[in-house]
């Protein structure tokens, strides 16, 4: 469809366009953490697990107006589209333009509130400065009640960012790359130091304020949907275990609700930046995120996952698997006795369906039926559980055997063509093998009946 | 066997439920049908909805079991599923028989009809959850915000409350187009529903703006996609394609 747009609209078109693609690298685009109704005189309200409005053609959803205040930047990252030394079109928003576009866009439902960030314009206060202002104007003149996320600019003055932190949900500052020497090589204007600074500040910010709120209960909150921070994954050479120890100690010395991890894609062809030739690291992304999971609702620690031997994740099993087809040990757990903390660490069983074992047991013995309609994921689950202390099928708790099952048909293929490979290769089942196997199959082959 | 046939109504059913209680009936040998098939060797009777009945019975489920889970029984209800007047029938007689406590009724998902109730309403809840998100408004001339769903359950009066609160001081329409009924939120009032009785939808003018910030988003949207990323697999997945009939970025 098209329409006519009008001449003070084609500009605020422009700038949107020039602003938004800006934002885009940003991941963190989540409405979540904040519990709010409405009030009755002001527009919006915030649900607790996030609502996203809708889903752009990579996948990603779109909670958030995700925008710049600016792209023009006083800093030269190599990694990043908006550097100072990159020949691209740049645009500034007025406070004003940015909340009647928030405004209009909300009371539409196409967005659950604003996501803003900035280049640097002349520095960092003066930036930080601008964000204030304009948030400031949407909550006390326009009156915004939605969710807002902003970026604690690092450099900026303290007061600013406290400032700022009692009118935004959550705040964030980017770690951009994992180590410091990454950073160092990648961004020379910005240091782990400067990175971490407001991060603390925020935590201890949020300390205090839950302190007032014991005391005063209508005390104002500060950044009560946490903060969060992200750092880009692929373009250093660090590896996976150095990722998700850093993920941890943020985790667990800075409070963090969120670390976001952002498969790098190389807009700026910079010298310094690995070519990738096969597009994004998207797989290696999907699997610390699957990792950063199991830290945080899964009671799995870093050094579990990972270590210096083998420093990077199973590309063909997922950590949850890879962990338990190494601690075999440890299973098969029976689902009518196990605590929760070992059923969630059975690969197929999520911390939803755990929780409804642990409550439907209390009423009645459970089978593998019961647990298919619950959610569990069998065909992951069904080599590491008993119920009433039988196995679904005669399973042996083999690695190799487990492994050659969990990975299915598709990957086994590319598994024999490598060479890597977790098993022996025989006669009956080579690399060009395709059909599926069906449950009989499985079992002649458990019991020895090939 | 003694057959309740109900309308597809909240009252309906829970007339129905209040009946077999007054009645005294056995649960094993009850069925609460929304069809007219005729059933061999069973007593038909046909349930008039009575509003007094209903509430008490609202308000014992409420009570007894939480407005959690009270409200995960509606959801079942709202849905479109032929069998969820005898699922939820047995789930409440089993949770009131056992003395559940409040928020346990779903905890016993090894029984059948509490797990089929559990995942009509999962069902149910999840296309909810959907409109919530994907709704969009449309600024009409004289400023009234108007939205048109198509869902399969009947999910409006569990959207009006939503942007009753999220949008308090305007005037906003929902139109459900399968069941013809208007969610009516006047601003800074009780919203209310209204059966509509013609089959045409009314011709809507936008205002003047609309049709500007319509253009805005969805560039916005093409914008803020990254190309290397692109997933359409994954965007189906998440968002499914009858919802974007009524979704302006498409």
């Amino acid at each position: 469809m098209e329409y006519s747009v009008k001449e003070s609209k084609a500009s605020i078109m422009d700038k949107l366009g020039i602003l938004a693609d800006a934002a885009k690298y940003d991941v963190a685009c989540t409405s979540s953490g904040v519990d709010r109704k409405g009030t009755g005189d002001s527009i919006g309200n915030c649900v607790a697990a996030g609502i996203c409005h809708s889903f752009s053609s990579d996948g990603r959803c779109i909670s958030l107006l995700k925008i710049l205040l600016t792209n023009h930047c006083i800093y030269d990252c190599k990694y990043c589209q908006n550097r100072c030394s990159n020949d691209i079109p740049r645009a500034v928003f007025t406070p004003e333009e940015i909340c009647t576009l928030t405004m209009e866009f909300y009371r539409r439902n196409y967005i659950e509130g604003l996501f803003l960030s900035s280049g640097i314009m002349r520095n960092p206060s003066f930036t930080m400065e601008l964000i204030f202002q304009t948030i400031w104007l949407l909550r006390n003149k326009y009156r915004f009640n939605g969710y807002i996320h902003v970026k604690a600019i690092p450099g900026a003055d303290p007061r600013l960012i406290q400032q700022t932190g009692f009118l935004a949900d959550r705040m964030s500052v980017n770690l951009e790359l994992p180590t410091a020497e990454g950073l160092q090589a990648l961004a020379p204007n910005k240091s782990r130091k400067t990175i971490l600074a407001p991060m603390r500040q925020i935590q201890n910010g949020i300390q205090e304020n839950k302190n007032d709120l014991v005391l005063y209960r209508n005390a104002p909150k500060f950044v009560a949907g946490g903060q969060s921070t992200q750092m880009i994954i692929g373009a250093t050479p660090e590896n996976d275990f150095h990722i998700i120890n850093v993920a941890e100690s943020l985790y667990q010395k800075f409070d963090l609700k969120r670390v976001f991890y952002s498969a790098f894609v190389n807009v700026t062809q910079d010298k310094a930046l690995p070519a990738l030739p096969g597009g994004p690291p998207l797989l290696r992304e999907h699997r610390l995120y699957q990792a950063d999971w199991l830290l945080r609702f899964y009671g799995f620690k870093a050094e579990e996952l990972l270590d210096e031997k083998r420093p990077f994740f199973n590309v063909m099993l997922d950590p949850k698997e890879d962990w338990a087809v190494r601690h075999l040990e440890q299973f098969p757990v029976e689902i009518n006795r196990a605590p929760m903390e070992k059923l969630l660490r059975v690969p197929g069983i999520g911390v939803k369906s755990a929780g409804r074992i642990v409550a439907a047991r209390r009423c009645a013995g459970l089978t593998f039926g019961d647990l298919k309609k619950m959610g569990v994921v069998l065909k992951r689950a069904v080599f590491f559980i008993t119920c009433s202390g039988k196995m679904m099928y005669p399973v042996k708790l083999d690695e190799d055997y487990i492994v050659r099952n969990l990975t299915d048909k598709n990957e086994r293929i590319r598994f024999g063509a490598d060479g890597m490979s977790y098993r022996q290769m025989s006669l009956f089942d080579d690399g060009s093998f395709t059909g599926a196997l069906t449950v009989q199959e499985i079992m002649q082959t458990a019991v020895g009946q090939v | 066997m003694t057959v309740y046939r109900c309308d597809d109504s909240l009252e309906s059913i829970f007339t129905a439920i209040y009946l077999s209680y007054e009645e005294n009936r056995d649960a094993e040998d009850t069925y609460l049908a929304l069809d007219d098939n005729p059933m061999l060797f069973a007593e038909d009777v046909r349930i008039q909805p009575d509003p007094a009945r209903a509430v008490k019975v609202m308000r014992t489920l409420e009570r007894r079991f939480g407005e959690d889970d009270y409200l995960k029984i509606c959801t079942a209800l709202a849905s479109t599923d032929s069998e969820k007047a005898q699922a939820v029938y047995r789930t409440v007689v089993k949770g009131l028989d056992e003395r559940c406590a409040r928020g346990h009724l779903f905890d016993n998902l090894a029984d059948r009809y509490v797990m089929q109730t559990f995942s009509i309403a999962r069902k149910a809840g999840r296309e909810i959850g959907y409109l919530r998100e994907f709704l969009r408004f449309q600024e009409l001339e004289n400023g009234i915000l108007y939205a048109k769903i198509g869902p399969k359950c009947n999910a409006l009066t569990f959207l009006m409350p939503h942007f009753a609160d999220r949008l308090p001081i305007e005037n906003f329409v929902i139109y459900d187009s399968t069941r013809n009924i208007f969610g009516i939120h006047p601003a800074r009032q009780q919203w209310y529903l209204f059966f509509g009785e013609d089959e045409e939808e009314p011709e809507l003018r936008f205002s003047e703006e609309e049709m500007q910030y319509q253009e805005l988003f969805r560039h916005f949207c093409r914008t803020i996609s990254i190309k290397e990323r692109e997933n359409k697999k994954l965007q189906r997945n998440l968002l499914p394609l009858r919802f974007r009939e009524y979704m302006i970025e498409f």
